[in-house]
């Protein structure tokens, strides 16, 4: 999965498809990229880094050093926490866990439209790759219990180039379950 | 794309909806908002650009096709590109909805609150909580929208996310507080969003989020209302102060801001507190109790006795003012409220001073003078500029409190009797200013 989405990065950077393989690490499997220049690249944070840089649209990465930071570490969690999601119960704790718990995806995104800055970065697009499978499975309702990421999915979805193979996932704007918060 | 001009003074909110559309779509536009190609309140009122723009307001576009447009909004739709106009007519309907809705349902009460804090409207304290829960209302109505969207319509920057915008600049900027927009947490990341686009940047620079409400500051205002009410008696020129005055009205927050930021300066480079009598030596006659007698007390019998055994000629001194433009009263009860509220302008002389001012005769046939009791020689207006609205518009005389005639217009101004032989005109009411 983690190669289709790097093709679809590339895709999206307007850049050339590079060679991949997939390299076993643990339980799960690793995307390697074969550059021309020097050695491998290995990981999916580390390729996608090494792309933007290629298609010189390092803004994408963070202007200021804070932004910087903030896309790191959402690149962190991407692969730390999204990519180790398997039961439903997961997805439920990642979006919103509880009130009391602000660490959650749906109150991080409750005043921000970006997940760092106020541009798109590579931390809003693989972020977008990583819970497209999850977001997609969601009932209307459940999507509308997660507002906030419902919001910042749709709005991600629809930026220029950033979507490719992936289908469209429908939100609905206007709530019809209010009475749930 | 042909180009073209836009007339505005600078810094005008209404101004920043073209200018922004025009980031985005790439049209080459040229601001004129100052002298030799355009100055407010001089070139939007020569026959050529009324011939133009018949209205004589700006913001207006004139392209380099000859093609002239007015009303920032429409300015807007016609400089930005298909993306601001929205995609599909069911999109372009709701751009328009929300154009209108800036238009009709902030800007009104967005002005009515935020004008008496920049100092360019007076206070009105029913209208600014009237608009401040209208405002609560708007508010929740946007938040709710944005609950769920990114932006206004679809997912992209319309020409509605940048006439809200901008009809709320002033309003994040003055008064919305961080207590005052939590409950509007949406609103304020769009908001913030939006602000911060490269092509927001441009035109509007980095727009700070008030941090503590802006009220009405009476200082401010009574510095910047003199520059209308003050040359209207100065100057033969009637066109002139009329077109003064309505720049002023016009013209929205960031004049205000800079006229203030300059008074704020003089302001603060004069000592605060500083007694204007400091230099005087202390005075055996004492204001206060004079007046309790003259209040409490009959006039001719206590309170007159009193202020001639006790008063200090050194240390005070008595005047004789009258209107100097009696044929522009009218209506008395108009007169009376240009004594009182010349009074009220004067709130912080009535320490050192008093005065019993009279109005004479009847509807358009009246004048006004005046007895003054000043602390000093001199007249106290020119001791602070809050003071020095009215007292142009009089013609003064100092009296000498020897003279058979000071005693006489004392006794006559103070008891509001007598026989007034200076006006030749019948006694109709009188103010005492104390």
């Amino acid at each position: 999965m983690a190669v289709e989405e790097l093709t679809a990065l590339e895709k999206c950077l307007g850049l050339k498809a590079g060679k991949y393989s997939r390299r076993a690490q643990g339980s799960s499997q690793v995307p390697v990229l074969q550059t021309n220049s020097g050695p491998s690249l290995a990981g999916l944070a580390t390729i996608a880094s090494h792309l933007v840089t290629q298609a010189k649209k390092e803004e994408l990465l963070g202007v200021s050093l804070e932004e910087k930071a903030v896309v790191q570490q959402w690149l962190e969690y991407r692969t730390t926490r999204i990519d180790r999601l398997t039961s439903k119960e997961d997805v439920r704790t990642t979006l919103k866990v509880s009130h009391e718990n602000r660490q959650d995806l749906n109150c991080y995104l409750e005043d921000k439209v970006y997940m760092a800055g106020n541009k798109i970065t590579l931390a809003d697009i693989l972020t977008y790759y990583g819970l497209h499978p999850i977001i997609a499975d969601l009932s209307i309702q459940e999507k509308e219990n997660y507002m906030n990421v419902s919001r910042w999915f749709s709005h991600i979805q629809h930026s220029p180039g950033v979507r490719q193979h992936l289908p469209s996932v429908v939100f609905i704007k206007n709530r019809i379950y209010s009475n749930v918060h | 794309m042909v180009g073209g001009t836009l007339y505005t003074y600078p810094d005008n909110w209404r101004a920043y909806k073209p200018l922004i559309a025009a980031q985005y779509s790439g049209f080459p536009i040229t601001v004129a908002s100052s002298a030799p190609e355009f100055q407010f309140g001089v070139t939007n009122k020569t026959a050529e650009f009324l011939k133009k723009f018949p209205l004589g307001k700006v913001p207006a576009f004139e392209g380099n096709d000859g093609f002239c447009l007015f009303e920032s909004s429409a300015i807007a739709h016609y400089v930005g590109n298909d993306a601001l106009r929205g995609a599909s007519r069911l999109d372009q309907a709701q751009v328009l909805q929300w154009v209108s809705f800036a238009d009709n349902h902030i800007v009104p009460p967005a002005s009515a609150w935020v004008f008496p804090t920049l100092g360019i409207m007076q206070f009105n304290k029913q209208a600014s909580e009237q608009a401040k829960e209208e405002m609560k209302l708007i508010l929740t109505t946007l938040d709710g929208h944005l609950q769920s969207r990114t932006f206004l319509v679809g997912e992209r920057i319309t020409l509605a996310d940048i006439a809200v915008t901008c009809s709320l600049l002033w309003l994040y900027k003055q008064v919305l507080d961080p207590s005052f927009r939590q409950p509007f947490g949406n609103v304020t990341r769009w908001f913030v969003t939006c602000v911060n686009q490269p092509q927001f940047r441009v035109v509007l620079g980095e727009v700070k989020l008030c941090d503590k409400m802006a009220q009405f500051d009476a200082k401010k205002f009574a510095e910047l209302q003199p520059k209308k009410e003050t040359p209207k008696k100065e100057k033969p020129v009637k066109e002139q102060p009329q077109q003064k005055k309505e720049k002023e009205e016009k013209k929205p927050a960031p004049a205000a801001e800079e006229d203030l930021d300059e008074s704020e300066k003089a302001l603060a480079a004069e000592p605060k507190s500083k007694d204007p009598y400091a230099h005087l030596p202390k005075s055996s006659f004492i204001m206060d109790e004079f007046k309790r007698k003259y209040s409490n007390e009959d006039t001719l019998s206590v309170a007159l006795p009193y202020f001639w055994e006790h008063f200090d000629k050194e240390g005070w001194s008595i005047w004789y003012s009258e209107y100097r433009f009696p044929n522009e009263l009218t209506q008395t009860f108009m007169s009376c409220n240009l004594i009182t509220g010349m009074f009220q302008r004067l709130d912080k002389l009535r320490k050192t001073g008093f005065a019993s001012v009279i109005l004479f005769g009847t509807n358009n046939d009246s004048s006004i003078s005046g007895v003054w009791v000043f602390r000093g020689q001199d007249l106290a207006f020119t001791l602070s500029e809050d003071w020095q609205i009215d007292y142009e518009s009089y013609n003064w005389r100092k009296l000498d409190p020897d003279s058979e005639e000071c005693k006489t217009l004392v006794k006559e101004y103070f008891c509001w009797e007598g026989e007034f032989k200076n006006t030749g005109k019948a006694f109709n009411q009188g103010k005492i200013f104390k």
